[in-house]
């Protein structure tokens, strides 16, 4: 065979798997997500910079330079604003997890997997439920460390149908007083067990948002607590 | 135009050949649309490496390339995720279907597409990245070296290497 052959084989017959609608759709959003998520005063700082240093960029490649630099600052951002409150932070975690990831460091729908994860990753050890919320149909994907207010957070991930719902928790006495809340078109709902501060983020709508506290909360009572870290189980 | 819009009509016309690098390098559908989307992500917050008259095919593309191979070996060393239980190592296996063609859709497909995708999946990921390149994208070979990171000589000695294990393995199957 020569190569030419070969080319008009490869050429002919090779599988091209061109981009779904579903990909080129989500990737459309993302982009509209992003850009929705500039920063118009930020934005207007990097740009003079760069004028000052790249007087050669300072037209459109500044412009364009000055969102890649601002997308990458608001990323941290939302971590160092001063001013970010707790429910516009916990919805910037939450949306950083979805769209970059990681959702889970620990995959595991059994909470003796996913508890004793937690071990010296965090100074706390959080509450882990599976069964009693499987019953309900929110499924336990995983957990993950993730920083809230500059802090590293116990963060479980459960799955709704296709919804994903997101569960902070650190330890708080006294907790605040249950509230349910909209940012941005997601809904979150807090409340306090005396022990830990908890706060669910989420796309669900409010009402299921809020069966899922009152879920966690009754299935906690119970003796969910009860679950210690101690046990030993060998991580790899 | 926006910055949003320009990204746009920058990237979205590369999304196929960004797709099929993606799909042929991690030979896994759901693995190559996560790929992508995150390249796409990533140029975005880099679009200012894309110098101005400079081709954006190879940009991306080296972009989705880089994205791919991180996946490689995050998946050889499973490195950030800790899998301990059946029902997760289930789910995974549910969302990634086996590389191996399904004999039952090869018998609808014809045999030359079959024989040439199982010598292509056969290569090592470097050499089916610069056949990908060359053969599928249509690719001259600065932009295969610029997009791979290798000099123009790896990139000329590695589609020999390349074409010399197709070629056998395609006389091998009785082609052409």
């Amino acid at each position: 065979m020569e190569d030419d052959d070969l080319c008009a084989l490869l050429r002919q017959h090779a599988s091209r798997h061109a981009a779904g609608d579903g990909l080129r759709a989500r990737v459309r959003t993302q982009f509209t997500l992003q850009a929705a998520a500039q920063a118009p005063r930020a934005r207007l700082r990097w740009r003079e910079r760069l004028a000052r240093i790249r007087p050669a960029l300072a037209g459109v490649g500044g412009l364009a330079l000055g969102v890649a630099l601002t997308l990458s600052a608001l990323l941290i951002v939302p971590r160092l604003h001063p001013d970010g409150t707790l429910p516009d932070q916990l919805v910037a975690a939450h949306v950083r997890a979805l769209q970059v990831g990681p959702l889970y460091e620990v995959a595991s729908s059994d909470r003796h997997t996913v508890k004793p994860w937690f071990q010296g990753r965090l100074d706390y050890a959080p509450t882990v439920l599976d069964a009693p919320l499987r019953e309900q149909g929110y499924l336990l994907l995983g957990g993950r460390v993730q920083a809230v207010h500059g802090r590293p957070t116990a963060t479980l991930a459960y799955q709704l149908r296709l919804h994903k719902i997101d569960l902070y928790q650190w330890p708080a006495t006294p907790g605040a007083a249950p509230e349910t809340l909209q940012r941005r078109g997601f809904n979150l709902a807090g409340w306090s067990d005396g022990a830990m501060q908890y706060w669910a983020v989420s796309d669900v709508d409010a009402t299921e948002l809020a069966h899922f506290a009152s879920a966690w909360r009754a299935a906690s009572a119970l003796g969910g607590r009860q679950a210690s870290p101690g046990h030993a189980e060998i991580q790899p | 135009m926006t910055d949003a819009r320009r990204f746009e009509a920058t990237v979205l016309p590369l999304l196929d050949a960004a797709h099929n690098l993606a799909r042929w390098l991690l030979r896994d559908a759901a693995a190559a649309e996560d790929a992508v989307q995150e390249a796409a992500l990533r140029a975005f917050r880099h679009f200012d490496s894309l110098r101005a008259h400079e081709s954006a095919k190879p940009w991306f593309l080296g972009i989705v390339r880089n994205t791919c191979f991180t996946a490689l070996a995050r998946e050889r060393g499973r490195a950030d995720v800790t899998l301990l239980d059946e029902d997760a190592w289930d789910r995974l296996e549910a969302q990634s279907p086996s590389p191996v063609p399904d004999p039952l859709a090869a018998l609808g497909t014809r045999r030359e597409q079959v024989l040439v995708d199982a010598a292509l999946r056969a290569l090592s990921p470097p050499m089916r990245e610069v056949i990908v390149l060359r053969e599928l994208e249509g690719l001259d070979y600065r932009d295969i070296a610029r997009i791979a990171g290798i000099p123009i000589g790896t990139v000329m000695s590695r589609l020999s290497r390349a074409r010399a294990q197709l070629k056998r393995q395609l006389s091998l199957a009785g082609l052409p």
